[in-house]
């Protein structure tokens, strides 16, 4: 298992070492698909072909592979295999404008090298290292079109990010201060370690460890209120970026709280736990649903959608319970393949209307009825229409919900998602279908044809959240399965 | 019949200099010029690197004795140079309009250093040589650089807070847990990557907005 985590880690950082010598030649973006596809490719074996469920260290205590980790690894690899795909039509072809094309594919592979690492990553310093390393990178490709605007957001991001990522250490050294008394102070802390030594942690110092680090972590995964840098950054970045800022990056910040969530509720019960993720999660949810129906700006809309989807995994995980668990684990892929088919459809619009408003969108079915359908299909999958998966997997939380006899969060959770859901669909339906003129575009460049990539990109992306809305794999199933039991806090 | 706890001269030592880091993040409270704002981060951070030097002679650490050097090479010497050059060479204003005036600065920093102490008293944990309760200097000066971050409309300013607030966790680190293995490692990195991005965003922001550092234009994303 460890030579293919190996291989998993080494083709990103070699396609961003021949993407910084071949600069902004085609054959850097090349480099990086066939990196990517490569990465997800060995994602697949790490996880399913190792039984991974099981919980496995690999490369002495380096690595460690459980469901919980299958799950984020999964989601992360392939979204970085899609934008990899859509990154190439989107700059090969000169659709996209991105300034620091030097820079992009580079920036792009340390990015995804930094996300493949988190998940598989066996002690809490890695991990912290791992997550800093995303914020690092991510904020230069945020600021890569170089305008006003995307300084600015880049700017927010890099301080807010930074400064939640201080707090979160501050956290993993409180939980690592708490094992001191039982393993020594020059222990290694790996989670089966701590895991292991949990019940005799100190239990006041671990409940403010796991405080401080969901702040922490949780100012990466846009809960509320620590959210102020995630609108400006998911808007402003380059269309692929957001993708892989919203499926990944926000998935890989909340497996962090989630691994030291694991820990800590064998030490003082899960309950601490989920009342923390409860009350952020249940916040997230909130505002990100009614902030979706005041929105004009697509991108923007589509930051607020990710930050209720982060809200309802938490909430699902806050609830508790098998099937809330799973339903909260399936939402973390489901929404990765339906937030980048959502991002890589605006990232077509705004190539073809140049701006971001839309209100000055129109007629998009008519004119350019590829890009159409995708981005309403994209609109429909992240508010939960069935089939898609969001639907399924937002159902069985709302079932766990019931199950766990916590009606009023259940039925706070159908009506925010109903909520969000109005917000976006009547947008991308007076985008999309509404008649009307768009104001002063270039009707060339509007009705282009598609690109092929970045149409392969948008139909795998489809294709999972569509199939899986149906179709849940035994594999899949198995690992979804596990995950619930790692954050149940039966190891 | 209770003894009076014993303190030799590197636990008085280590005391003195707690005290001196924390009296240093509330000092940059009080100044409003951009070059003086660096200049007290630099001496807060030799009171880092002398606590974390007392440590690891305390507790014969060579790693920890490394860690306070290149502490100090870094944070000492190496950001504050390349900030001030910054601030010589490509801003023209050098005092930061302030959001929150100087005497209401620092009685929100001496109320912010309380609470610190006070929520750091409930924990039971013990600081390598630093006196009970030991999270209450590092809290302070997290909750000074967040506050100081916050209330300077400025992109230098608010490098220095950040840095600030990452002083307070890294003295954390060296008293709360000083064995963590791969210490070394990954501060290092919390020294060096932000820094790294930071000037790269910074140099260009500055490119953009015609020579100033002020972040009071940085107000287009809203809502």
């Amino acid at each position: 298992m460890a030579v293919w985590i190996l291989i998993m880690l080494a083709l990103p950082l070699a396609a961003a070492g021949g993407g910084a010598v071949a600069g902004d030649r085609p054959v850097s973006g090349w480099l990086s698909v066939a990196a990517a596809a490569g990465s997800f490719a060995a994602a697949l074996v790490v996880v399913f072909a190792f039984d991974a469920v099981r919980g496995r260290h690999a490369l002495g205590t380096a690595f460690f592979i459980d469901g919980l980790s299958g799950v984020f690894l999964i989601a992360v690899a392939f979204v970085y295999a899609v934008v990899a795909v859509y990154s190439a039509g989107y700059l090969l072809s000169g659709i996209g404008h991105v300034r620091l094309r030097r820079w992009y594919w580079p920036l792009l592979n340390v990015f995804g090298l930094a996300l493949l690492a988190t998940p598989v990553m066996a002690n809490l310093g890695v991990l912290w290292v791992a997550v800093e390393l995303t914020t690092v990178v991510s904020a230069l490709l945020v600021t890569s079109e170089g305008s006003d605007e995307s300084l600015e957001a880049g700017w927010k991001y890099i301080v807010i990010g930074s400064a939640g990522l201080a707090v979160g250490l501050l956290g993993i050294v409180l939980i690592y201060a708490a094992g001191i008394p039982s393993l020594g102070d020059r222990y290694t802390p790996t989670y089966t370690t701590l895991a292991h030594a949990a019940p005799h942690l100190n239990a006041s110092l671990v409940r403010t460890g796991f405080a401080f680090a969901l702040v922490g972590f949780g100012t990466k995964v846009g809960l509320v209120p620590m959210h102020a840098w995630l609108p400006d950054a998911h808007s402003e970045g380059p269309s692929p970026v957001s993708a892989m800022l919203s499926g990944a990056l926000l998935a890989a910040a909340l497996y962090a709280v989630l691994r030291i969530g694991a820990i800590v509720q064998r030490t003082v019960g899960p309950s601490y736990v989920h009342v923390l993720l409860l009350v952020f999660g249940g916040l997230s949810l909130l505002l990100a649903a009614f902030f979706v129906l005041r929105q004009s700006n697509y991108k923007r809309l589509l930051a607020y959608s990710s930050i209720e989807h982060m809200g309802i995994v938490a909430l699902g995980l806050g609830i508790g319970g098998p099937i809330a668990a799973y339903g909260a684990f399936f939402h973390v892929i489901v929404h990765a393949a339906g937030k980048t088919l959502a991002f890589f459809g605006a990232g077509d619009l705004l190539s073809r209307y140049e701006t971001r408003d839309a209100d000055e969108v129109r007629g998009v079915i008519r004119l350019a009825p590829f890009t159409g359908v995708m981005v309403l299909l994209g609109a429909l999958a992240i508010t939960g229409v069935p089939p898609f998966g969001i639907f399924r997997s937002e159902l069985l939380i709302v079932t766990g919900g019931f199950s766990q006899s916590k009606y009023a969060l259940a039925g706070l959770l159908v009506v925010l998602v109903n909520v969000a859901f109005v917000g976006v669909y009547q947008l991308f339906h007076r985008m999309v279908i509404s008649p009307g003129e768009a104001k002063a575009v270039d009707r060339a460049r509007l009705s282009r044809p598609e690109q092929p990539l970045m149409a392969v990109a948008m139909l795998a992306s489809l294709a999972v959240v569509l199939v899986l809305g149906v179709w849940i794999p035994s594999p899949l199933n198995r690992l979804l399965h596990a995950a619930a039991t790692v954050i149940g806090g039966q190891v | 019949m209770p003894t009076a706890p014993h303190y030799d001269f590197v636990h008085a030592t280590a005391a003195l200099v707690a005290i001196l880091a924390l009296l240093s993040g509330l000092a940059l409270l009080l100044v409003k010029q951009v070059h003086e704002q660096v200049r007290v981060y630099a001496v807060l951070s030799a009171f880092a690197a002398g606590y974390t030097l007392l440590v690891g002679i305390h507790r014969v650490d060579a790693a920890l004795i490394v860690l306070a050097v290149w502490t100090a090479l870094i944070k000492v010497i190496l950001i504050p140079i390349s900030i001030d050059r910054a601030v010589t060479r490509q801003v023209s204003e050098h005092e930061v309009p302030l959001f929150v005036q100087v005497p209401m600065s620092l009685l929100i920093g001496v109320t912010l250093t309380g609470l610190a102490y006070w929520s750091a008293s409930a924990l039971p944990i013990h600081g390598a040589l630093l006196p009970t309760p030991a999270l209450g200097m590092p809290l302070s000066l997290v909750l000074v650089g967040f506050f100081f971050m916050i209330t300077r409309q400025n992109v230098i300013s608010q490098i220095v807070g950040l840095l600030t607030l990452e002083n307070g966790v890294f003295i954390a680190t060296v008293a709360i847990a000083p064995g963590l293995p791969f210490a070394i490692g990954f501060l290092l990195l919390l020294d060096l990557l932000p820094a790294v991005v930071f000037y790269g965003v910074f140099a260009r922001l500055i490119a953009a907005r015609a020579k100033t550092t002020s972040i009071e234009d940085m107000a287009v994303l809203r809502g």
